[in-house]
């Protein structure tokens, strides 16, 4: 078996493949189908300071080849989240990641305070959701980003990973990001989409505004997971429309340490045991000893 | 149960009614009353499975009913005998053994969970169609009484099947259907005693409760239509709190 473990700074995963917030739960729901501990990794779903009951329905539109979300952050909160969720999470037998929103840096720095004192492995911050307002929105701002993630850091010793929107000033955040102490940047969160529902003349989210996921945005992020990669030091974490092994190869050559999935749960729920079977058949058959060989080659 | 992940192959597609049809598949499966799978029959696109109510179990097979309203209920309406297609399932949280007598409720494709508690725990049917009414007769191998209504007076009492059926004397009530039916007929239970159990429907992502796409607000916060659901106490649904 081709050696597929990888290594994002002060962790250390023992393949690339990584759930993405908000599409697996806190791990447990998808272990009918499949072990979660095969995963390199599992994001959790976004947590805030306080519980959130999210937005109305609906909050899934389907798109060509795309998902539209509008779930709107529905989490139990940080302290219910620790003290109920957590444990479970650690006892999966993979690395956990726990995903933080937060408004202000204020509340990243009390929620990093607060994961500081349990065994997560790692901090995600996500500064992109595109459901609720906060920051990171609309774009990428270099200065929010530095502001968050200089905060977080001062708040707390874990490997810190910055969640990024795909638009604004990427490049910039992600290089604001890694000089304010992130490990690692992930690439992306969804594109802000929208419908309309042309017989109620309304659009479809009482938000408006929905996050697009899936393979129609692949390409968009494979490209700018390419420019990041070339721009910035930390390790770089893909994420956005992978569905088979190959695209994960793919995000490997354009300078990703890790991908994430997500949508691609949706599609087949056996795509994550797929991906990381996949890439280790790939490694095998093509001779390679391990990712960092093909790691960024498409430079 | 722990939901699985399997094929199947179809044994019948037949459209019943307009736009209506029922999907048979052969295999070993599972499910309780009330339990839904998830459906697919195509590659990438449309992105997600579409949920569908048990209409009937048997040995050997499994049934779904369904109306054609986008692309992925097309491509499974254009499935023939022989063709394949994933399943996902049993999932959600159904119907519990009813106090009895039980009436069950139900309106257009509504009826396809409502089928399926008949077959396992038998009751008295109240069945609303818009048109012809259709697979009524397959209620009667199971129900002690089947009363139709259809908005056109085809089949059966012209009008609403919230204007036959009566709660008293009953002393549980199962109902899948619009929601504008599954409202009233909350009104008529809950003067009358009856506790109402319904099945709703939403769209779903992952059907496990790891994406929270079909989440509803309910007296009890949000709820999962795919891993809480898609049975509520209708009480949770639209009581007062």
């Amino acid at each position: 078996m081709a050696d597929l473990s990888v290594r994002i700074g002060e962790v250390a995963l023992k393949n690339p493949v990584i759930a993405a917030s908000g599409t697996f739960g806190f791990g447990a729901e998808y272990a009918p189908i499949f072990d979660p501990g095969i995963l390199g990794g599992i994001c959790s779903k976004g947590i805030t300071r306080e519980p959130r009951e999210g937005n109305p329905p609906p909050r899934l539109w389907e798109t060509p080849c795309g998902l539209l979300n509008s779930i709107g952050l529905e989490n139990p909160g940080i302290e219910a989240f620790v003290r109920e969720v957590l444990p479970r999470m650690l006892g999966l037998g993979t690395v956990v990641i726990v995903n933080i929103w937060g408004r202000e840096p204020e509340e990243y720095v009390y929620m990093a305070e607060r994961l500081d004192m349990t065994e997560a492995h790692v901090i995600e911050l996500n500064l992109s959701c595109p459901n609720v307002p906060g920051a990171g929105l609309p774009g990428a701002v270099p200065e929010k980003v530095a502001a968050i993630v200089a905060a977080a850091r001062a708040a707390c010793g874990k490997p810190l990973w910055a969640k990024l929107p795909p638009e604004g000033d990427l490049i910039g955040a992600a290089r604001a990001a890694a000089e304010a102490g992130a490990s690692a940047v992930t690439v992306a969160n969804t594109f802000r989409g929208m419908a309309i529902d042309i017989r109620s003349r309304r659009p479809v989210f009482s938000n408006v505004i929905g996050g697009l996921s899936g393979p129609a945005i692949k390409p968009l992020v494979l490209r700018a997971v390419y420019e990041v990669a070339k721009e910035v030091r930390v390790p770089v974490i893909g994420c956005g429309g992978i569905v088979g092994w190959e695209d994960a190869v793919e995000f490997i050559m354009a300078g990703a340490h890790a991908v994430q999935i997500g949508t691609g749960s949706f599609i087949d729920p056996l795509c994550i045991p797929k991906v990381i079977a996949g890439l280790g058949a790939f490694l095998e058959r093509e001779g390679i000893g391990s990712l960092e060989e093909v790691r960024g080659c498409a430079h | 149960m722990y939901p699985q992940l399997k094929r199947g192959e179809v044994v019948a597609n037949r459209e019943i009614a307009p736009g209506i049809f029922l999907l048979g598949v052969r295999g070993k499966f599972a499910a309780s009353p009330g339990q839904f799978y998830m459906l697919r029959a195509w590659e990438l696109d449309p992105p997600l499975f579409r949920p569908m109510s048990v209409f009937a179990l048997e040995e050997e097979a499994i049934s779904f009913l369904y109306e054609v309203r986008g692309r992925g209920t097309g491509i499974l309406s254009r499935l023939s005998p022989g063709e394949e297609l994933l399943l996902l399932g049993p999932l959600g949280r159904g119907w519990d053994p009813p106090a009895r007598p039980l009436a069950l409720v139900a309106g257009g494709t509504g009826i396809a969970p409502i089928h399926f508690a008949a077959q396992i725990y038998g009751g008295d049917a109240f069945l609303g169609f818009r048109g012809k009414p259709y697979l009524v007769e397959s209620f009667a191998d199971w129900c002690r009484a089947v009363y139709v209504a259809s908005e056109t007076g085809e089949g059966g009492t012209k009008g609403l099947v919230t204007e036959i059926f009566r709660p008293e004397g009953y002393r549980t009530c199962f109902a899948c259907g619009p929601e504008g039916m599954l409202r009233e007929l909350y009104r008529l239970c809950s003067e009358a005693g009856v506790p109402l159990f319904v099945s709703v429907e939403e769209r779903m992502a992952c059907g496990l409760g790891a994406c929270l796409g079909c989440a509803i607000l309910t007296s009890r916060g949000p709820r999962r239509v795919c891993a809480d659901g898609p049975v509520f106490p209708a009480e949770e649904l639209w009581g007062d709190g």
